[in-house]
């Protein structure tokens, strides 16, 4: 047999290039500065499309059975559930419309009050559907991906509803998809207010690695929250138009050694197994613009936390 | 070349099988994520497995630059925190150089529980760099991922050598 038939090839005596321990502490150097570029600076968005863009078609690969047992699973879907639903979405349709004309009613009259008191008209949004394709695989973040994308004209920032509540928000566009990073999130957090009380706050994200539900944080041990309120978007941050629900409270703990109480709430909207969503366009509601502080930032300090 | 008694002599490696089978290992995760599974914390990452794999058994050709690129590509279709999977796979790929000597003296299952430690590292690496970024705590079931990815070491052993069982020279007798 031929000595070059053979799987091992003999190490070579002289050119071994660097030690793997030098070799170790330069990737581990390199992979530490994309992190801290990725974290800190948010400097590595350009270098994520590139990497996306050169991922792309084995994503497109990867998504086609996901494609095709979604058109088997919708086929296949039996007709007496079908029936069952549409005879639900009647129902809900007739109930909707009483409120539609309603609603006809208030905005006019909620015209003309606005204009008596000149103020600013609730600006307009503009809506685009898209479809969740799936749960991005990181286990240490909540987010997801759906399939409009840069092309589609999504911009960054731009808020997520599906038919129950708020969703998320989108947080990096790549050219055809883009990662929404869910309410649930644990850098996530939506300001929100109490629909019965009124009372304003802020709901973080909380993951406990089973459930995913949110925080009320900040608010009072004797402030007057109840199991059961509903949370709905209080539009203080102009990510998120205000009025949409959000959460409902589920279970509140009062401590006396505590300044506030923790209150936990289940989001409205499916965090986990969303299908159709809404990306609303943030075009509109930035034009109001955000509020410039008057005070000029010191200059020695660069980088502050986020 | 000093051997283990009784192991066979192989055919030397196609270098477009094992860029193939990384390639396809990849896909495997994506499938795995869109298709199954989505975020589960115990997963397999059999892409980590291949990089193993190649890193003892061809370590001239698949080495830490690999295991870095690799790492990056991961850490891109996850859309976590860039760099991660880079450290996690550099640090096993050193120790799976370190190793590449002494774990082909053993025998499969044996083989599958040197790798878990190097399995283990790679996550535990990604649990405190999330900690430090602030992510959240993925369950108790990510100290399945390790084990999982130990029991299949045995599988994806087999398979990817398959190619260089074959004989030099096949006739009538031995088709493959």
């Amino acid at each position: 047999m031929a000595l070059a038939s053979l799987g091992r090839a003999p190490p070579p005596f002289f050119r071994q290039g660097p030690s793997a321990f030098s070799r170790l502490l330069v990737f581990s150097a390199l992979a530490l500065l994309v992190m801290v570029a990725d974290a800190r600076f948010q400097m590595m968005q350009p270098v994520r499309s590139v990497i996306a863009s050169v991922l792309y078609p084995l994503q497109w690969l990867a998504m086609q059975p996901l494609a095709l047992t979604q058109a088997a699973r919708n086929r296949l879907a039996s007709f007496t559930a079908d029936e069952s639903a549409w005879a639900q979405l009647q129902q809900k349709l007739s109930e909707q419309s009483l409120r539609a004309n309603q609603v006809d009613q208030l905005q006019l009259e909620n015209k003309r009050l606005r204009d008596l008191l000149a103020l600013r008209q609730r600006l307009e949004q503009t809506a685009l559907a898209a479809q969740v394709l799936y749960d991005a695989a990181d286990p240490y973040r909540r987010k997801v991906i759906v399939d409009k994308g840069l092309v589609q004209g999504l911009r960054l920032g731009a808020p997520v509803l599906d038919e129950r509540g708020v969703l998320g928000q989108v947080t990096r566009i790549f050219p055809l998809v883009s990662e929404v990073t869910l309410i649930t999130d644990r850098d996530h957090a939506t300001p929100v207010v109490n629909a019965r009380t009124g009372a304003r706050g802020v709901a973080y994200g909380e993951t406990s690695g089973y459930a995913d539900a949110m925080e009320l944080r900040f608010m009072a041990a004797n402030a007057d929250v109840a199991v059961g309120d509903l949370l709905t978007t209080s539009g203080v941050d102009g990510v998120y138009p205000a009025g949409l629900p959000v959460a409902r409270i589920e279970k509140i703990e009062r401590r006396t050694d505590a300044v506030f109480a923790r209150i936990y709430c289940v989001p409205l909207a499916l965090v986990s197994g969303a299908g159709h969503v809404l990306v609303l366009d943030q075009a509109a509601s930035n034009e109001l613009g955000r509020p410039v502080p008057e005070v000029e930032p010191k200059p020695d300090k660069i980088g502050g936390r986020r | 070349m000093i051997m283990r008694p009784g192991q066979r002599l192989l055919m030397p490696v196609n270098p477009t099988f094992l860029w193939l089978t990384l390639l396809f290992a990849l896909l495997a995760n994506m499938l795995a994520n869109m298709l199954l599974w989505g975020r589960a914390a115990w997963a397999p990452d059999v892409l980590s497995i291949v990089l193993v794999f190649w890193t003892v058994h061809q370590t001239l050709r698949v080495g830490m630059a690999v295991a870095f690129v690799a790492g990056l590509l991961v850490d891109v279709h996850q859309g976590g925190l860039l760099g991660q999977h880079a450290m996690a796979y550099t640090a096993m790929s050193y120790f799976a150089i370190m190793a590449h000597r002494r774990l082909l003296w053993f025998t499969l299952p044996d083989q599958a529980v040197q790798v878990f430690p190097l399995f283990a590292l790679a996550h535990a690496v990604e649990l405190v760099l999330n900690a430090t970024v602030g992510g959240a705590f993925p369950g108790w079931s990510v100290v399945l991922a390790p084990v999982a990815e130990a029991l299949l070491w045995p599988v994806v052993s087999w398979m990817l050598l398959a190619p260089q069982r074959r004989a030099p020279d096949p006739d009538e007798n031995r088709p493959l």
